[in-house]
């Protein structure tokens, strides 16, 4: 019984260090806004590699998983599925976009790359 | 004074060994196979889909250079230079890869087929599901390159770790 909850605990806590991927861009902004926090919006596809190394690797490493959770509410937008909110435009993938509470653009990262290379633009945006 | 003309002359060829002509009709199409572009500056030239099959392309300077899902095949890319470039997809198959610097590209899906590399600087490059197949890697670096699902096929020796 012991070691049952103590697995669950560990299962929970793994869990709620996952970035979670919003994908309405009103309701993130909202919840953006209530969480003084700012929303990143990752432009990305199923089929891009790059974009799969992101979600899978840099997003999962400890620094840049609490830096995001700190910071910003994450909205996930695919290039097949999803049209860009009006005012927004890309000319690759992944593209991160920086929002601020107003709904505007105040930044961006174009491209992927490695955690630590990634945290550092990161921390020049916010 | 003759040593100094000769000398000059060297220079000059060096500095425009590539061919004018070829050089203006990769700007105007966007593509130029067969082509001489050995020391040509194509930095800022959009490259992306762009047919440099079989070209010589020794010593050029590609660094910033978009030019993803570029046709690279059968080219002389030796001693060229793709330095932060974004070449992702692009096709390198046969290609001859002496000593070219790719430091910071992005080759993400990059074909490397039956290239002879030879002392390629790959360091933190990003190769994610590029492929290496029948190549000879000993020589090159890889320091802090991405190789997520980077695809090694038949024959790569010096596969880095």
């Amino acid at each position: 019984m012991k070691y049952l909850v103590l697995i669950f605990v560990l299962a929970i806590s793994l869990i709620s260090s996952e970035i979670k991927f919003e994908h309405n861009f009103d309701k993130a902004l909202q919840k953006a806004k209530n969480q003084h926090k700012e929303v990143m919006m990752m432009y990305s596809a199923v089929w891009c590699p790059e974009c799969r190394y992101m979600k899978e690797i840099v997003f999962k490493n400890k620094k840049v998983n609490s830096y995001i959770q700190k910071h910003f509410i994450v909205l996930s937008k695919d290039i097949d599925k999803d049209k860009l909110p009006s005012g927004f435009k890309y000319i690759g993938i992944p593209t991160f976009f920086f929002i601020s509470k107003s709904g505007k653009e105040k930044g961006r990262i174009i491209g992927g790359g490695k955690a630590d290379k990634f945290l550092v633009k990161l921390r020049t945006i916010k | 004074m003759k040593k100094i003309v000769i000398f000059i002359l060297i220079c000059t060829n060096i500095l425009f060994a590539f061919s004018a002509k070829d050089l203006q009709a990769l700007r105007e199409d966007g593509y130029c196979t067969q082509c001489d572009l050995s020391y040509a500056d194509l930095r800022g030239i959009d490259l992306a889909m762009s047919d440099l099959s079989d070209t010589n392309l020794s010593h050029a300077n590609l660094n910033d250079t978009l030019a993803h899902k570029a046709d690279f095949s059968h080219s002389d890319l030796s001693y060229a230079t793709f330095e932060n470039s974004n070449i992702k997809g692009a096709n390198f198959t046969d290609a001859n890869l002496k000593n070219v610097n790719f430091f910071e590209a992005r080759i993400w899906k990059g074909n490397f087929t039956n290239s002879h590399i030879d002392k390629c600087n790959f360091n933190e490059s990003a190769l994610g599901s590029a492929i290496f197949e029948n190549n000879n890697l000993k020589n090159s670096t890889f320091k802090d390159a991405i190789l997520y699902k980077t695809i090694y096929k038949q024959n790569v020796i010096g596969i880095p770790k």
